[in-house]
């Protein structure tokens, strides 16, 4: 064996990563095809629907609005209603719809260069609330689920979830002071930011927040109840988001079978790759056709719906051993232009030595995301804070 | 010509050699001197340089030497002097002959050209009393192409003189009896007697004589008989293993054989490819062979002709085995220690075989050493195996029991991210017995069983197993005609389960049974027709999945799907018959009917309209072992052989099968996910046709194989999967699959030398898979109807498999292989929905990953030969992916965190050592 040993040995060192970035280069075909998403709105809000075009892969852009569209929802009743275009790509009712259980919606569209899109007819669906969500302790962090039911026993549900997360963000510091400039804008001294020397809460209490980005289905197909009850998010130990307060509202789509069939083949398509046994990725089928063009690829499942919203809050005392902590040093600078501007990385926190004037003569600092928030959030405060 | 000595032999040989060479220099007459120089000179040119400057010829077996490499630096030296210069450090010895004309090199047998003084004074006598010519001498080492006279010509008109003699062995001089003295044409022969003496007829003229006996080296020689002669002959035993008689038995099968399409790799050729963690993989080897593919390095299963991976039949001693896939598929669950071949025949399928659309592969194992207990053990990075053989009578019955098991957790921290987290834990087993009742009566019983559990990169576990085992009777009722009957059961089962979520845990399980009745009849009527026919009946019990949850809190709702029956069952006969000497047809039938039985409860589709879920008219239930719906049909079987030459043949065949059971799967390489779907009547089975034509040309003495065949195959009603296919726990799955039609074509070119220090064979494969699924049954058509490749459509494959025996104990291995890369499907678009930047897919397979470059090397070196030793020993040290390529598995594109990110996935991306060590006792 002596021989083997080494052998065995080096042989982590030399696998390497076998994962890479990779750009086939030339795949960059003809693209540009309509999107649509949103959904009919049977709740008390305006129905809402996004329209855009794919781009190509290598396109630097965010998203391409498809503008001057006209769009409809129409009622198998021969009743309709005009979306009108409020932002680019943005088609809304001025007025939440107001829809008849009794009758079945589409959406049409009629774009800018002539075609026509309509969806399959659907009706108002029967949406449960979301009854809870909860969370547990999990490896450290805290994990996020939903809970609902449906009286329906024979019903089977299909959902989809986004979430919006806040959470307060507060400066290491609290500073009383501020750069004083001269004419060409260079800070030239510190002084008071108020009068009366108190504290600047604007650049201390400061809200950041994160949306959804991975589509988040679940469905009671295959349980004895109609009981959801699914992890949906997971917030790792020591993470920012629960050092003061955290929240988490989450909207709940109650889905028709084709919808979720829809979302799922998406999430494959885009979220579920790479790994050994996944599958193939395939074409997207939503239930938009083109009339004036079959065959055209449309990519969008729109039906009527209702949004279902939750909120909880987390407070950091309820998280105990989280571990949140943000290395902040202070530094002492004189309060001269010249050291001010040799040390121009920090922010003033409070006067540490005065003039015998009562003028600062010198202040403590610290670096800039340790005194202004700002620079991590913002410090507009929502309104439902409780804080 | 003299593989494979046992070395302590080869050793005694020598320094005999040694001694008599001592002899023959210092009985030296005065020898013509010669001057010379060269560098690396093939020894050819060598004793062609020599054969210029002085009257000596030179006797040796070209083919045998053709890479040995001699130099010299010579002035004014004695021949003999010259010769030792040469070929010192070759192991060849020389003998220069009493006529001082005639030199012979040999490899270890030095060429005796003196007799004993006595030897032919049987013969002198002989000669006066008859007055004919003297006695002709015929022994190895001569020159074939000389032709030798025998009698003066005499007046007397007759047209056929007789010619008799003696054959002895060359090294105890004891007759020879029952060797065979023959011409071809006309055909004479005769066989020597008791005392090694014949006698024999022949017409005047120039003839080839050919004398052949067991354990001697054959001897073929011209000869031009004018009048009546008596003719001694020597022959030279041959010291070969068993296993080299086997060779030399195949060497011409390839080219003579009806068979188009069929590859036969025994264990010892396996043994030598260096594979990822230096583990013999019978199925990677096979994978070498032109015409078969893989798609990639996490996947066992074989792409053969354009066919998917569920239409290859995979018989182990005739149970098959569903799934042989160890360690996420990375490797086979063939043991190779109880392996003894594989044979792969990917055009003609003998009529005895079905139920599979592409090829059959047919492993064979070893039987169990009837003398001695015997066994071995080895380690290596992956496993660690046993094997213990011996008899069970003496004789007459024996065993093999053979286990592996592994340790490869630690191996998973060096695979991709994709493997993280993961655990794999597997072992196989396997059991063979064989007994003999008497000379007519033989029983075989083969048990097989592989595991395999693993969870990857997730708290899902997977867990898969085989388990197989058989009795085959062999009954010999006369000379020409034997038996097999044989019965058996194979089983296929996995298991998921999932329990981090208490409330979601679950356990999902599937399994396939199959049990069978084999009778198989070989009649040989005569030498223009042998028969064999046939049944094979084939019960199918389907789980399709079973549903339940795991844990007190889990809200899992038990999902029980029916079990499915079906009956397969086929009756074949088929006929070889040699139309004349060089055209042989090999004509089969089968004809194969299967019952898809009750109880079930069937969904009713209205005729002509797509079979989707809004489309069904409700089911109809079925009793049980009622015939729900039959399908049935004759599949044909036809080869045909015509020699050109000797060494030369073309076939042309025409082969269509039949499959009612089938893989669905959407997945790149086979999962243990994929379950397996009986036809019924809403899903028709697949039927594939294949036309082929091959040219077959050996070289050098059948030491070189030469081929070139070309197919081209139709498939029809593949089930391809749809667009977001639910394939698991479905009730409907006759929804999520489209019936696809395939076609396939390719020409393949191999040249292949199985013997000599240097073998191996290198292949060249240009195949196309193209599928189309457009029929309106389905409801929607796939890539929009048009025709898309298959994954596994790589046009362009080349492969280089090679061995380099230096010695008997230290060879070496290289592989070289390049293939097009793998179709896949790309995205060709971008948009944001749902918070994130999406991605569009294009056509099916319609671009493809880079190409696939790879080489392996190898070094095998095998301990001491002493026979008298406890154990002996072997070492297998390597290196897999010499060049540390990232050959692609996969290129994907991921939205995370909202954006969209390329990705090339390598399974191994770097240089991959190995080594290997096995103990035999």
């Amino acid at each position: 064996m002596k021989r083997v040993l080494p052998i065995i040995a080096f042989l982590p060192v030399l696998f390497a990563g076998c994962k890479e970035m990779y750009d086939p280069g030339i795949i960059n075909p003809e693209t540009g095809y309509l999107v649509v998403e949103g959904f009919i709105n049977s709740g008390s809000e305006p129905t809402s629907i996004s329209l855009s075009r794919t781009t190509k892969l290598t396109e630097n852009i965010f998203s391409k609005p498809e503008l001057n569209a006209s769009v409809t929802v129409e009622g198998d009743d021969n009743k309709s209603f005009s979306l009108v275009s409020t932002s680019p790509g943005i088609y809304s009712s001025a007025q939440p719809l107001t829809l008849n259980t009794a009758v079945q919606y589409r959406l049409k569209i009629n774009t800018a260069n002539g075609n026509e899109y309509v969806s399959a007819y659907s009706s108002i669906k029967h949406s449960p609330v979301i009854d809870s969500i909860t969370w547990k302790r999990e490896n450290g962090g805290v994990q996020i689920y939903v809970n609902n039911h449906d009286d329906n026993p024979n019903e089977k549900s299909y959902y989809r979830w986004t979430f919006q997360e806040i959470w307060e963000i507060r400066s290491t510091y609290l500073s009383n002071l501020k750069y004083e400039t001269n004419t060409s804008g260079n800070p030239v001294r510190v002084i008071y930011k108020y009068p009366d020397q108190s504290p600047d809460y604007s650049m201390y209490y400061c809200w950041q927040n994160s949306r959804s980005a991975n589509i988040l289905l679940g469905s009671t197909e295959r349980l004895s109840q109609n009981v959801i009850y699914l992890p949906i998010t997971h917030i790792q130990q020591g993470s920012i988001k629960l050092g003061v307060l955290y929240s988490i509202e989450i909207k709940q789509h109650a889905l028709s079978k084709n919808a979720y069939d829809f979302y799922l083949q998406m999430k494959k398509n885009t979220e579920q790759l790479g790994s050994i046994f996944d599958p193939q990725p395939s074409d997207l089928r939503g239930n938009i056709t083109c009339t004036s063009n079959p065959g055209e690829i449309v990519i969008g499942h729109v039906e009527v719906n209702k949004e279902e919203n939750k909120r909880i809050f987390i407070y950091n005392s309820q998280v105990p051993g989280w571990g949140y902590s943000r290395f902040c040093d202070i530094v002492s600078i004189a309060n001269n232009e010249r050291s001010i501007i040799e040390n121009l990385q920090y922010m003033p926190i409070a006067p540490e030595e005065f003039n015998l004037d009562g003028s600062i003569k010198s202040f403590s600092a610290s670096a800039g995301t340790c005194v202004d928030c700002q620079t991590r959030g913002s410090n507009i405060k929502p309104s439902f804070w409780p804080n | 010509m003299k593989k494979g000595w046992p070395i302590s032999i080869a050793k005694l040989i020598l320094s005999l050699c040694l001694m008599m060479q001592g002899m023959f220099a210092s009985s030296q007459v005065e020898r013509p001197k010669l001057s010379a120089q060269f560098d690396s000179l093939p020894i050819e040119n060598a004793l062609l340089t020599i054969e210029n400057q002085t009257n000596y010829r030179f006797y040796y077996d070209k083919t045998a030497f053709d890479t040995t490499k001699v130099s010299l630096n010579a002035n004014n030296i004695s021949i003999s002097d010259a010769l030792e210069s040469i070929l010192v450090n070759t192991g060849l010895n020389y003998s220069i002959d009493v006529s001082e004309k005639n030199v012979f090199i040999t490899k270890g047998l030095l060429v005796q050209t003196t007799l004993p003084s006595n030897f032919y004074k049987s013969d002198t006598v002989q000669n006066q009393s008859s007055a004919v010519e003297s006695a002709m001498l015929f022994k190895p080492g001569s020159d074939d192409k000389e032709v030798i006279l025998l009698g003066r010509g005499d007046e007397s008109g007759v047209n056929r003189v007789t010619i008799s003699g003696t054959v002895r062995d060359e090294k105890t001089g004891e007759p020879i009896i029952s060797a065979s003295v023959y011409i071809q044409n006309p055909n004479i022969g005769v066989i020597t007697d008791q005392f090694g003496t014949f006698t024999i007829m022949l017409p005047k003229g120039r003839h080839t004589l050919n004398v052949q006996s067991i354990g001697m080296e054959d001897i073929e020689r011209q000869i031009l008989v004018k009048g009546e002669s008596s003719l001694n002959i020597v022959m030279q035993s041959r010291i070969l293993t068993l296993r080299n008689v086997i060779i030399s038995t195949q060497k011409t099968n390839n080219i003579r054989n009806t068979q188009l399409g069929v590859q036969k790799l025994d264990i010892k050729t396996i043994k030598q490819v260096p594979v990822v963690f230096g583990e013999a993989d019978l199925l990677r080897v096979v994978a070498t062979m032109p015409g078969v593919k893989t798609v990639g390095e996490a996947a066992t299963g074989l792409n053969i002709r354009g066919g998917s991976v569920d239409q290859n039949l995979m018989l182990f001693n005739d149970a098959n085995v569903y799934n042989p896939a160890h360690f996420f598929g990375m490797f086979s669950a063939f043991n190779p220690e109880v392996v003894k071949e594989v044979e792969v025949f990917k055009s003609s399928v003998p009529a005895k075989y079905g139920g599979r659309l592409s090829s059959v592969v047919n492993i064979t194992g070893r039987e169990g050493n009837k003398k001695n207990f015997a066994g071995s053990a080895g380690i290596g990075l992956l496993t660690s195996r046993l094997t213990l053989e011996g008899p069970i009578i003496k004789d007459k019955s024996s065993f093999i029991v053979a286990g592996r098991s592994t340790y490869a957790n630690w191996l998973l921290n060096l695979l991709p991210d994709q493997y993280k987290n993961s655990k794999a834990d597997f072992y196989d087993a396997n059991l063979l017995l064989n007994h003999e009742f008497n000379k007519n009566n033989t029983v075989y019983l083969t048990g097989y069983l592989s595991n395999d559990r693993f969870n990857l990169n997730s708290d899902t576990f997977f867990h898969y197993k085989n388990f197989n085992y058989n009795l085959k009777w062999k009954h010999t009722f006369n000379n020409r005609l034997y038996s097999l009957i044989n019965i058996g059961q194979d089983k296929y089962e996995y298991k998921i389960t999932s329990e981090r979520n208490p409330v979601n845990a679950y356990a999902l399980s599937f399994n396939v049974r199959q049990s069978y009745f084999n009778a198989h009849f070989n009649y040989f009527i005569n030498s223009k027709h042998t028969l064999e026919f046939g049944l094979n009946t084939l019960l199918y019990k389907l789980l399709p999945g079973d549903y339940v949850p795991v844990g007190s809190e889990s809200l899992a709702a038990p999902l029980h799907m029916p079990f499915e029956q079906a009956l397969e069952s086929a009756l074949y006969i088929s006929d070889r018959f040699n139309i004349t000497k060089d055209l042989t047809l090999d004509a089969g039938i089968r004809y194969s009917m299967f019952n898809y039985l009750g109880p079930y409860e069937v969904n009713n589709y209205p005729q002509g309209v797509p079979k989707r879920v809004e489309n069904m008219t409700g089911t109809t239930i079925y009793a049980k072992n009622k015939i729900i719906h039959t399908y049935h049909g004759p599949e044909i079987r036809i080869g045909i052989r015509q020699m050109l030459s000797n060494t030369m043949s073309l076939k042309a065949g025409y082969n269509s099968l039949r499959q009612y059971i089938h893989m669905l799967s959407n997945t790149a390489a086979m999962a243990p996910t994929d379950i397996w779907k009986l036809s019924d009547p809403n899903i028709s089975p697949q039927f594939g046709d294949q036309f082929s034509l091959g040219l077959y040309k050996n070289l050098k003495s059948n030491t070189i194989e030469l081929s070139v065949e070309g197919y081209y195959k139709r498939i029809k009603d593949y089930l391809d999967f749809k667009s977001g296919a639910i394939l698991v726990l479905n009730s409907h799955i006759e929804t999520e699959v489209a019936k696809t039609q395939g076609t396939a074509y390719g020409i393949e070119f191999l040249a292949k030398k199985l013997t000599g220090k240097l073998n191996g064979w290198v292949g060249y494969t240009y195949s196309r898979i193209l599928l189309k699924a457009d029929q309106a049954e389905t409801g929607e058509f796939l890539n929009n109807g048009k025709i898309y490749p298959a994954n596994y459509d790589k046009p362009h494959d080349l492969t280089l498999v090679s061995n380099y025996r230096f010695s008997h104990r230290f060879s070496t291995s290289f592989n070289a292989t390049y293939s097009t890369g793998r179709p896949i499907t790309l995205p060709i678009g971008k948009f944001r929905y749902a918070e994130g930047e999406r991605t569009l897919y294009g056509p099916r397979n319609g671009h493809r990953i880079p190409d696939y470059f790879r080489m392996d090397f190898s070094m095998n070196i095998e301990g001491n030969h002493k026979v008298h030793q406890r154990t002996h020993n072997s070492w297998t040290i390597g290196i897999y992916n010499l060049t540390g390529r990232k050959n692609p598995y996969s290129v994907y594109y991921v939205s995370e965190n909202g954006v969209i990110n390329g990705y090339k996935l390598s399974i191994f991306g770097s240089a991959i050592p190995f080594v290997n060590f096995n103990i035999r006792f």
